[in-house]
């Protein structure tokens, strides 16, 4: 055992630190607005790729949840970056939640496809290939506290395209960095290079009605109180407590509930 | 009293060769052209050319039977551009100057000695500074401007005449020098008075009955006697600089090379006096075929007609002195507007803007960097697009419209823009839970739906599904003033049976032509 110390001695005088074990540092986390998730998972990670997918065509509370953290990081006067594949963006309603509009920069990819000239794979570019390139742009220039990529709209089939190599590479880049990656898909597709991965079920929508006939509810006089989500924690890097085997629920009000 | 001058001798050609740049023109003996097309005639030359046997007023033809001749035709903007460059070399000595004529300028230097040194010293960094803007300039220090002005025509190098001095000083100097009129200068020539110490020692009275006014003028002048403000001139608030290709470029990659050497040089200009830019234009002169043209729109078309020049305007938000970053976005710009036919002559202008001082701190939150931001937002309008069929633009920061009228939002290019308008909306409070919020379909998707008192089944993806629930009608109109864009509308919220699971959708129908459409989904 004396010679195996010695070894380590040698090598650590000549690669000090090669023999030591990284211990990775708890990353910081913007909190996602939902007590529920936060009480959690912490928030949602800085310097890591987050991956929020729930079905395409169905309320689930994905855009209510990314507007609620986009809400808290406006309040914290970062600037977010939205880029939008299919352009489903609605400034009003997240301005009436409390996202800081001054404070997002919103792209809005082209539903259609458009010709790029771009080196070295020229050719008609969709709303994925548009939202990619303008999200490792974004990644590239810095200063956002949070990048959203909203991808729901695009088809399962072409995400599970997108090449493993992609998605490592953005971790890579988001990693020394102090902004927070989002991904809102229609399935998981970033698999291990995502830090967090939150999937959110069908939500159960839930109504108010303040009149009754004989045969049943006068429509003009209910009203859409709550949708009722839950959100599955699939995969977190952050140490998660004991009871995070229950699912955390949250309740989404409508703006004049 | 002090003042300096900055002559450049040859004019024409130092400014066609700080136009043109090339290494081989600085050595090549060099002589300008000038007059109409079918008569070429040498107008300028330099030391190189005059030793090579060319002469002022020689034809096109003779000027290139020398051999190692470079011919240039004389450009007007060059010279322009040329006296601005030198104006600007002299504000940095004095804020008084006089532009005397091309190639000329006369710098007040009173009370700068305890900043610039003695008159050695002055005369040591007019010369350099000269010499860093691309010139080659006679520089003299004198009591009064026009012995100054002289001393620089007639002696090469730096100059520094003493006061008291000046008649000895300019003796050796030619009567030329002086620029009388040709019938002055015929009549002196034949009384044999050929040099400034000649003129100078006639007697006065004599003179005048002769020559009049102007002879004792000149004669004045030729013993530096004359005393005299400087007109002076306003330092250039135009930053041009124009170039004309030999050869028109097709491609935007070499036309980076010369935008980028003009940026750079009207950088220095606007960093010269601490000046930024926030306003760039761009005038690409095209190659246009002639033939072309005189075919589909008649002979009458010459230069100048619309369509023979390419323009361009960047505004930039927050004003910057870094050619790389204007150079970057010009780029982006062209790329996403090339000009339609190859490019012949550049001309850019920038307009000065004040710098804009800001205090970073320590506990700042994080944002993007401005000038870096414009980069990135140009080169995300070239990924995504500039506008969609609305005109609004696909990259900026979102506004929300003071307006019921659903969907109503402009893209701003810049956050700073945003600050400054009167939002009477505000912002809101940030709710203590997450709000439902609707994804929106752009533009909304045209559906059926079977209706009874409410909707009871919405066509939607091209499969029928049942409403589950549905809430509404919720009426609205608007712009009834307007002829079209006035708008009716019944919203119902529903929630249709898909896949076994509810979901949340709004639609509405358009009173006027009754069709349905969802909008969008909550989410």
């Amino acid at each position: 055992m004396a010679s195996l110390a010695v070894i380590r001695a040698q090598v650590e005088s000549r690669l000090p630190g090669a023999l030591t074990v990284c211990e990775r540092p708890t990353p910081e986390v913007f909190p996602s607005g939902i007590a529920e998730l936060d009480r959690q998972i912490g928030g949602i990670p800085q310097g890591a790729l987050t991956q929020i997918h729930a079905s395409e065509s169905h309320s689930s509370g994905k855009s209510a949840l990314l507007i609620s953290l986009m809400s808290q990081v406006t309040r914290r006067e970062q600037f977010c970056a939205l880029v939008d594949a299919g352009d489903c963006f609605d400034p009003a309603s997240a301005e009436d939640a409390g996202v800081n509009l001054a404070r997002v920069l919103w792209v809005r990819c082209s539903t259609k496809k458009r010709f790029h000239p771009g080196k070295p794979k020229p050719g008609l570019w969709g709303p994925m290939e548009q939202a990619f390139k303008a999200a490792d742009i974004l990644v590239q220039n810095g200063g956002f506290g949070l990048i959203a990529v909203d991808l729901s709209d695009v088809s399962e089939k072409l995400v599970r395209k997108v090449p493993l190599t992609t998605w490592f590479r953005f971790t890579r880049v988001v990693e020394k960095m102090p902004a927070a990656l989002v991904f809102l898909l229609s399935c998981p597709a970033a698999q291990s290079c995502a830090g967090l991965t939150l999937r959110l079920d069908c939500a159960e929508p839930e109504w108010s009605s303040t009149e009754k006939t004989g045969s049943g509810k006068i429509s003009h006089a209910q009203f859409l109180s709550q949708l009722r989500c839950e959100v599955e924690i699939g995969r977190s890097r952050m140490p998660k407590p004991v009871q995070s085997t229950t699912r955390p629920k949250f309740a989404v009000p409508p703006i004049w509930a | 009293m002090l003042f300096g001058c900055i002559y450049l001798p040859d004019f024409p050609v130092q400014a066609a060769l700080r136009a043109g740049m090339s290494a081989s023109f600085i050595v090549d003996a060099v002589a300008v052209l000038d007059g109409p097309e079918s008569l070429l005639k040498v107008f300028a030359c330099n030391e190189q050319a005059r030793r090579a046997g060319i002469e002022i007023g020689m034809t096109k033809l003779q000027a290139e039977a020398r051999p190692s001749i470079v011919l240039d035709k004389r450009v007007a903007e060059h010279e322009e551009s040329a006296q601005a460059a030198l104006l600007g070399c002299a504000y940095d000595f004095s804020p008084r100057l006089e532009s005397t004529c091309p190639g000329t300028v006369l710098v007040d230097l009173t009370g700068a000695g305890r900043l610039l040194g003695s008159q050695q010293e002055m005369g040591r960094e007019l010369a350099e500074s000269s010499a860093a803007c691309g010139f080659t300039a006679h520089i003299a220090i004198a009591a009064n401007a026009d012995t100054a002005l002289h001393a620089a025509r007639g002696f090469a190098g730096v100059t520094v005449i003493a006061e008291g001095e000046e008649a000895q000083r300019l003796a050796c100097l030619p009567i030329e020098v002086l620029q009388p009129a040709p019938e002055i200068l015929d009549t002196l020539d034949s009384w044999g008075i050929r040099s400034f110490q000649a003129l100078g020692a006639l007697p006065s009275v004599p003179l005048t009955e002769r020559l009049g006014q102007p002879g004792l003028h000149l004669q004045r002048l030729a013993r530096g006697e004359v005393r005299r403000e400087l007109v002076p001139v306003e330092c250039p608030a135009s930053f041009q600089e124009s170039l004309e290709l030999e050869e028109a470029v097709d491609l935007l990659e070499p036309l980076g090379f010369v935008l980028n050497r003009l940026l750079d040089e009207l950088i220095s200009r606007l960093q010269m006096r601490s000046w930024a830019t926030d306003h760039v234009q761009i005038v690409l002169g095209l190659e246009v075929h002639r033939d072309r043209q005189l075919r589909s729109e008649g002979p009458a078309i010459r230069e100048g007609i619309p369509g023979s020049t390419h323009q361009r305007t960047l505004k930039l938000p927050v004003p910057t002195q870094e050619p790389g970053i204007l150079l970057k976005l010009v780029q982006l710009d062209l790329a996403a507007h090339p000009p339609p036919a190859p490019v012949n002559k550049i001309t850019i202008e920038v307009f000065p803007a004040r710098i804009r001082p800001t205090q970073a701190g320590l506990f700042q939150p994080l944002a993007p960097e401005p000038a870096k931001l414009e980069i990135t937002l140009a080169r995300l309008r070239a990924a995504v697009g500039e506008e969609d069929e609305l005109a609004r633009a696909r990259v900026g920061f979102p506004l929300v419209m003071d307006s019921y009228c659903p969907d109503s939002f402009q893209v701003l290019p810049s956050s700073a823009e945003k600050q400054n308008r009167t939002d009477r909306r505000g912002i809101r409070e940030c709710p203590p839970t997450p709000r439902l919020v609707l994804r929106r379909f752009r533009p909304p998707l045209v559906t059926r739906v079977e209706c009874g008192p409410a909707p009871l089944a919405v066509i939607f993806n091209g499969a029928k599904s049942s409403v589950i629930q549905a809430c509404g009608p919720w009426r609205s109109s608007g712009a009834w003033w307007g002829q079209n864009e006035q708008w009716q509308r019944e919203e119902w919220d529903v929630a249709i049976d898909l896949k076994g699971s509810p979901s949340l959708y709004r639609i509405f129908r358009d009173l006027q032509s009754g069709q349905w459409f969802v909008e969008g989904m909550y989410d």
